[in-house]
C-alpha cells in the first residue's frame, strides 16, 4: 500500500492538516479489511457459523427476479447463509462498484466482466480463486472459457456462461428480396458486402442489406484472429497491424457506399437503440452482428424466426475467428470476510442444476457443460437455436482471446467515437486506425 | 438601468429609506447559519477538499491514491478531448442560457396576466421539466429528432428532406440546446414567484402618482425583478457547466456522435468511472471549479449596475 | 446576455401587467374578444408542444413493448394495460415500496430545506455579521463542483458513520442547509422584501426570530412553496445519490427501481418502465398543482398593506 508522498508545501498548516486527514481517510478505507490475515480461510468457518454475504451484479428486472429465487434456492441449502441482494443497471453498476471499493465495502461476491476483470483483479481488489478451491470446482467448466478468468499466475473470476459474436439474419427479409441465404461457412467478406447491398437495392430502400458494425470492438477482433493477428496479446499489448484495422473498416465503408448498410447518421442512430431499434428488431433490415444472448430480445421485437449465421471469412483467411466469450465473471473480494462462503455460492450457481435450472441463458449458455445439457431442454427457443449453434461452432473454434488489458474498458466509447468519424468521413480509414491504436495504448499502459 | 432611479424617487415618499443595521448581529448569525455551519464543517468542505487533494494524485478508487504533484494538470494542456469538451460546453452554455431564461421570463409575465385557465397552462408547460432526466427521454429525443422522427415528418410537408438531426455530428448539439430551452419550467417558475412577491403598495404609489402601464412596468416590475433575473442567470451558469443527465441520457453516455455532446462533466465522468482515473477527474473539476467561480465573480461585479435591491 | 433577458419583455408592456380586480367592470369588446381567443389559440399551441412528451410516453406505456419502436403514433393501435399490472409487480417488492421509499426521503428533504435554508438565508439577506461575504462566496463555491468527484469522499465519509444504506446520507445534508441553490434563492427573495417591514417590527420591540418568523416567512410564501416544489421533484427524480448510498433493493426508491426496467446489456421492459414512470409522475404533477397555487395567490401584496 502506498501512502502519498509528502504533500509538498501547502499555503497553510489548516489546508495541510485537512489533505492528510482526507488521505488517510482515503488510505484507510482503501486498505480496510485487507490486513485481516484472512487470507487462509479454510477450516476457520464452521459450518453452522451464522454468515451473511452480499451478491452484486447488474441487469434488468427479469435478471433480479431470477437471482433472487436462486438467492432463496441457495438459503434453504445452506440455512446459516445470508445472501444480501446487490443491484443495478450496467450504466449504475461499474460507478458503485468503484465506489463502494473505495469506500472499503466491496461486496463479497462481485460480478465481473470482461474489459474489467483485470483492472480489478491487478489491482488487488479480488481473491485468486485458488485460495478456495476446495469449495470452488471449477473442473466441469467448459475448457474454451475455463481460463478466461486466469492472469499473472491467478484465477480472478468464474465464467457464468459462453455467448458467441454471431451475424444474425431474417430469412423473410432475404426472401423478400428474392436474396438466398448465403453458406455461412464459406461466405467471403466480398459475399457479406454483396449480399447486403443486392438486398437494399432489392427492396427500393425500405429494408437494409446489414447494420453497420464497427461501433464494437470483438467485430474486429474476429477479423484479426481470421488473419493471424489478434486485438490484444496475452501480455495486454495489441497485436494487430493498423493497415489490418484500415482494411476493416474499408469494408463498411464500401457498405455504406453501396448502400448495403445506411448513412452515417443513421447508422449512430440505430446503435444507439440496442436491440429492440435496431434494423432487424424493426424488421428494416436482414442482418446484424450481435450476441447470441441477445437473440431472443431482437426475434421477440421482430417477431420474426431470425437465423444465426457465423462471420464471414471463416475460411478465407488463415485460420478462423470466432470465438467463445465469457458471458460474465463471478469474482470474490478480497476484503470478504468469509470467503468460503462466497466461494460455496458461487459453487452452486456454477455448478448445481438446481441454479442452472432458475437461470437457463440469462447468463450466457451455462458454463458448466453437465449443468448446460441438463437443462437445455428447458430453453426458450432462441436459447436453444444458440445452444445449437454453439455445440456446431465448438469443433471451429481454435482458441479463446486474451483477457483485455487494465483500461480497456476505455476502448467502448474510443471506438464508438473512431467508428462515427470514419462513416462520417472525417478521417480515412488509415487515420482512423492509427489514432486508435495510439488512444489504446495510451489508455491501457497505465 | 433607468428603472431603478425612477423606482427609487417614485418610493421616496413612501418610505424613509432604512441603512443596513450598523451594529454586528454576530450571536444572531450564529445561531441562523448554525445548521448551516455544521453542513458546511461536517459534510461539505470534507468532500471538497479531498478532491482537490486527489487532484495532485493519481488515484484509480481501487487503491490508495499516489501523489504526483501537478501531473495531472500538466496532462489537461495536450488533451484534445478536454478541449472539445470545453467547446461543446461553452457553446451550449452561452446558446441555451440566454434563449432558455428569455423563454422563461416572458411566459411567466405572459401567464402572470390575466389568461383564463392560468393554473392549467402554467402546469403544462411545467411538463417536461417534470420529466427531467428521465431514460424514457432519451428515446422520446430519437423518435422526435430521428431520421423518420417528428421534426422530419413535418419538414416533409414543405418539400423539405430531413436528417437523424440527434446522430448527426452537426447537429446533435443543437437538440441538446432545444432541449434545455424546452425544460424552462424552474425559471419560469422561478420568475413567477418573483413576480408575485412584489408588494402591490408600489402600484398603488404609481397610480397615484399617475404613472401608466408601461412605465409601472419599467420603474416597479422589471427593477424589482432584477434579483430574480439575477439569480437565474447566476444558477443556470452554474447549473449549464454541469450539464450531464441530457447528454448522457440522449448519447448514450458517449458524447457522441464523434464527441460532438461531449460536455465538460461527461467527459470528466468517463475518465474518473470509466477509465477509473479518479485524480484526473478531480484536476478537471477544479479547473471547472475555477471557471464557473471566475464567471459567477463577474456576474456579481456586473450585477451591481443592474440589480435593485431594496437595502 | 442581460440584454437578451431584459429587454424581451418590454414587448409586452403595452398591455396590463398584472392581474388586479379593474375598479369597475367593462364589457369586452369585439376586438378584444378576439384577442382573448388568439391569445388562447396560441397557448394551446404551446401548450400541445409541451404536453407531448406525456402523451407520447402514456401512449408508450399502453403499447405491447415491441410495438413501442415500430410505431411511434400517439394512437395505439392496441390498447394493452397489461404493462401496469406487470409493471408494478416485475421487481422484488411491488412498486407501492418504492414510492413508499422516496416519500419518506422527499419529506426528509422538505421538511430539511424548508426550516435550515430559510434559516441561513435569513443571516445572508439581513443580518450583518464578519465574513458574510466570503461565507457566502464558499457556499456558492460548494455547488460548482461536479458531483462524480465529492461522492467517493461523500461515500467513504457517511460509510465511516455507518451510514450507508439508510437515508441519512440523504436527508441529513438537507437537514444542514447544503443546498447552496435554495440558500440563494431565498436570499434573493427576502432582500427583495422592503427594509422598512422589518425595521417597524424592531421598533415595536422585536427580535430576529420574532421578525424572521411572523415578518419575512409570512411574506416569502411563494419563495418557500419555489423551495418546497423544486425540493420534492429534485429528490424525486436524484438517481445518481440514491443509486450510490442505497445498496439493499429494500432500500430502493423510484428512480432505481424505474431504471431497472432497461438494461443495455440484456432484454429490457420498455413497455413496463413507461408504465411505471406514468405512475411516479402522477404524484409530482399534484404536488405541482398543488403548490403553484402559492405561487399566484397573491399573499405578499395583502401582507403588506
Amino acid at each position: 500500500m502506498s501512502l502519498p508522498t509528502s504533500p509538498r508545501r501547502l499555503a497553510r498548516p489548516g489546508v495541510r492538516l485537512a489533505a492528510v486527514t482526507v488521505a488517510a481517510a482515503l488510505a484507510l478505507a482503501a486498505c480496510a479489511g485487507s490486513d485481516d490475515p484472512g487470507s487462509t480461510p479454510s477450516a476457520t468457518e464452521a459450518a453452522d457459523e451464522e454468515v451473511t454475504i452480499r451478491f452484486s451484479w447488474w441487469g434488468s428486472d427479469s435478471r433480479h427476479a431470477l437471482t433472487q429465487q436462486v438467492i432463496d434456492a441457495f438459503e434453504a441449502q445452506h440455512p446459516n447463509i445470508t445472501v444480501e441482494p446487490d443491484f443495478t443497471t450496467w450504466d449504475g453498476y461499474w460507478d458503485k462498484l468503484s465506489t463502494s471499493i473505495a469506500g472499503g465495502d466491496a461486496p463479497d461476491v462481485i460480478t465481473q466482466e470482461e474489459r474489467y476483470l483485470r483492472d480489478y483483479g491487478t489491482r488487488g481488489v479480488l481473491l485468486d480463486l485458488a485460495e478456495v478451491e476446495d469449495t470452488l470446482d471449477l473442473s466441469g467448466i467448459d475448457p474454451s472459457v475455463a481460463e478466461s478468468g486466469s492472469f499473472d499466475g491467478a484465477t480472478y473470476g468464474v465464467a457464468t456462461g459462453v455467448n458467441a459474436y454471431v451475424v444474425l439474419a431474417d430469412p423473410q427479409a432475404f426472401a423478400d428480396a428474392g436474396v438466398e441465404m448465403p453458406d455461412d461457412t464459406t461466405w467471403t467478406w466480398d459475399d457479406y458486402v454483396e449480399i447486403a447491398t443486392k438486398i437494399s437495392q432489392a427492396s427500393g430502400g425500405t429494408v437494409y442489406g446489414t447494420q453497420d458494425f464497427g461501433f464494437n470492438e470483438p467485430g474486429f477482433s474476429i477479423y484479426a484472429r481470421q488473419h493471424g493477428q489478434s486485438l490484444y496479446k496475452e501480455d495486454g499489448t495489441l497485436g494487430y497491424k493498423d493497415s489490418l484495422m484500415a482494411d476493416w473498416w474499408k469494408i463498411s465503408l464500401a457498405l455504406q457506399e453501396s448502400g448495403g448498410q445506411p448513412e452515417a447518421s443513421r447508422s449512430v442512430e440505430i446503435d444507439g437503440a440496442g436491440p429492440e431499434g435496431s434494423l432487424l428488431g424493426t424488421n428494416t433490415g436482414a442482418m446484424g452482428v450481435w450476441w447470441t444472448n441477445q437473440l431472443g430480445a431482437i426475434s421477440k421485437a421482430s417477431g420474426r424466426q431470425l437465423e444465426i449465421l457465423r462471420f464471414p471469412g471463416e475460411s478465407e483467411g488463415k485460420r478462423t475467428g470466432m470465438y467463445f466469450k465469457p458471458a460474465m465473471y463471478y469474482s470474490v473480494a478480497k476484503t470478504s470476510e468469509h470467503p468460503e462462503a462466497a466461494a460455496l455460492f458461487i459453487d452452486f450457481l456454477v455448478n448445481s442444476t438446481e441454479a442452472g435450472q432458475l437461470l437457463l441463458s440469462d447468463r450466457g449458455l451455462p458454463a458448466n457443460l453437465d449443468v448446460r445439457k441438463a437443462v437445455q431442454p428447458s430453453f426458450a427457443d432462441a436459447d436453444k437455436q444458440a445452444a445449437e449453434f454453439l455445440e456446431g461452432l465448438s469443433a471451429d473454434v481454435v482458441d479463446g482471446v486474451a483477457v483485455p488489458p487494465v483500461g480497456a474498458g476505455e476502448v467502448v466509447p474510443l471506438i464508438k467515437r473512431v467508428n462515427g468519424e470514419v462513416l462520417f468521413g472525417q478521417i480515412t480509414p488509415e487515420e482512423a486506425a492509427a489514432k486508435f491504436t495510439a488512444e489504446v495504448t495510451t489508455a491501457t499502459q497505465k | 438601468m433607468a428603472g431603478i432611479a425612477e423606482l427609487r424617487k417614485l418610493r421616496g415618499s413612501a418610505s424613509k429609506s432604512v441603512a443596513p443595521s450598523e451594529r454586528g448581529d454576530n450571536k444572531a448569525a450564529l445561531l441562523f447559519l448554525g445548521p448551516w455551519f455544521v453542513g458546511l464543517l461536517l459534510i461539505t468542505v470534507g468532500p471538497i477538499l479531498a478532491s482537490l487533494f486527489l487532484s495532485f494524485t493519481d488515484y484509480n478508487l481501487l487503491q490508495p491514491p499516489t501523489w504526483i504533484g501537478l501531473e495531472n494538470y500538466e496532462r489537461m494542456i495536450d488533451d484534445a478531448r478536454l478541449h472539445q469538451s470545453l467547446r461543446v460546453t461553452f457553446t451550449y452554455v452561452f446558446v441555451s442560457i440566454p434563449l432558455q431564461l428569455a423563454l422563461a421570463l416572458a411566459l411567466a409575465l405572459f401567464l402572470d396576466r390575466g389568461v383564463r385557465g392560468l393554473a392549467f397552462y402554467r402546469s403544462v408547460f411545467y411538463l417536461p421539466s417534470l420529466l427531467g432526466g428521465s431514460v424514457a427521454i432519451a428515446l422520446l429525443w430519437r423518435q422526435v429528432f430521428g431520421t423518420q422522427g417528428l421534426v422530419n415528418q413535418f419538414l416533409e410537408v414543405f418539400g423539405v428532406e430531413g436528417k437523424g438531426w440527434v446522430s448527426h455530428p452537426d447537429t446533435a448539439l443543437g437538440t441538446l440546446v432545444i432541449l434545455n430551452v424546452w425544460t424552462f419550467g424552474a425559471p419560469m417558475v422561478i420568475f413567477l414567484a418573483g413576480l408575485r412577491q412584489i408588494p402591490e403598495m408600489y402600484y398603488e404609489a404609481a397610480q397615484i402618482d399617475g404613472a401608466g402601464k408601461v412605465r409601472q412596468f419599467m420603474a416597479i416590475t422589471l427593477p424589482l425583478l432584477t434579483p430574480i433575473v439575477f439569480f437565474n442567470l447566476v444558477l443556470q451558469v452554474i447549473h449549464a457547466f454541469q450539464s450531464f443527465t441530457q447528454a448522457f441520457v440522449v448519447s448514450g453516455g458517449s458524447g457522441g456522435p464523434v464527441d460532438s455532446t461531449l460536455f465538460y462533466t461527461l467527459y470528466l465522468y468517463q475518465k474518473g468511472f470509466g477509465a477509473l482515473d479518479m485524480g484526473y477527474a478531480s484536476a478537471m473539476a477544479w479547473l471547472l471549479l475555477a471557471i464557473v467561480a471566475g464567471l459567477t465573480a463577474i456576474n456579481f461585479v456586473v450585477s451591481k449596475y443592474w440589480v435593485f435591491y431594496d437595502d | 446576455m442581460t440584454d437578451t433577458a431584459t429587454s424581451l419583455p418590454t414587448r409586452a408592456a403595452g398591455e396590463p401587467t398584472r392581474t388586479r380586480p379593474p375598479l369597475a367592470p367593462r364589457r369586452p369588446s369585439a376586438r378584444a374578444r378576439l384577442r382573448v381567443v388568439l391569445k388562447h389559440a396560441l397557448l394551446i399551441a404551446f401548450g400541445l408542444i409541451m404536453i407531448y412528451p406525456l402523451l407520447w410516453m402514456l401512449a408508450s406505456s399502453l403499447k405491447p413493448s415491441a410495438l413501442i419502436f415500430r410505431d411511434p403514433s400517439l394512437l395505439p393501435s392496441e390498447i394493452d394495460m397489461s404493462n401496469y399490472t406487470v409493471g408494478w409487480n416485475a421487481l422484488a417488492h411491488p412498486f407501492s415500496h418504492y414510492l413508499l421509499n422516496s416519500a419518506v426521503l422527499v419529506l426528509g428533504a422538505l421538511l430539511g430545506n424548508l426550516v435550515s435554508c430559510s434559516m441561513a438565508a435569513y443571516a445572508f439577506a439581513r443580518l450583518n455579521f464578519k465574513g458574510r461575504k466570503i461565507w457566502f462566496a464558499i457556499m456558492l463555491m460548494s455547488i460548482m463542483l461536479p458531483i462524480h468527484v465529492v461522492i467517493v469522499p461523500q461515500y467513504i465519509l457517511f460509510s465511516q458513520l455507518g451510514w450507508v444504506n439508510t437515508f441519512l446520507p440523504l436527508i441529513v445534508p438537507k437537514l444542514l442547509a447544503t443546498d447552496a441553490f435554495f440558500v440563494f434563492l431565498m436570499v434573493q427573495f427576502f432582500r427583495g422584501l422592503p427594509r422598512e417591514l422589518d425595521e417597524a417590527a424592531r421598533i415595536d420591540g422585536a427580535g430576529h426570530v420574532r421578525i424572521f418568523l411572523q415578518v419575512m416567512l409570512p411574506l416569502s410564501v411563494p419563495a418557500l412553496a419555489t423551495t418546497a416544489i423544486f425540493t420534492f421533484i429534485w429528490t424525486w427524480n436524484d438517481f445518481f445519490h440514491q443509486l450510490i448510498f442505497l445498496t439493499k433493493p429494500d432500500m430502493y426508491t423510484v428512480p432505481i427501481a424505474l431504471r431497472s426496467f432497461i438494461d443495455s446489456s440484456s432484454e429490457s421492459s420498455w413497455g413496463p418502465m413507461f408504465a411505471m414512470s406514468i405512475v411516479s409522475l402522477i404524484p409530482l404533477f399534484l404536488i405541482f398543482l398543488l403548490g403553484q397555487k402559492y405561487l399566484v395567490k397573491g399573499i405578499a401584496t395583502t401582507g403588506i398593506k
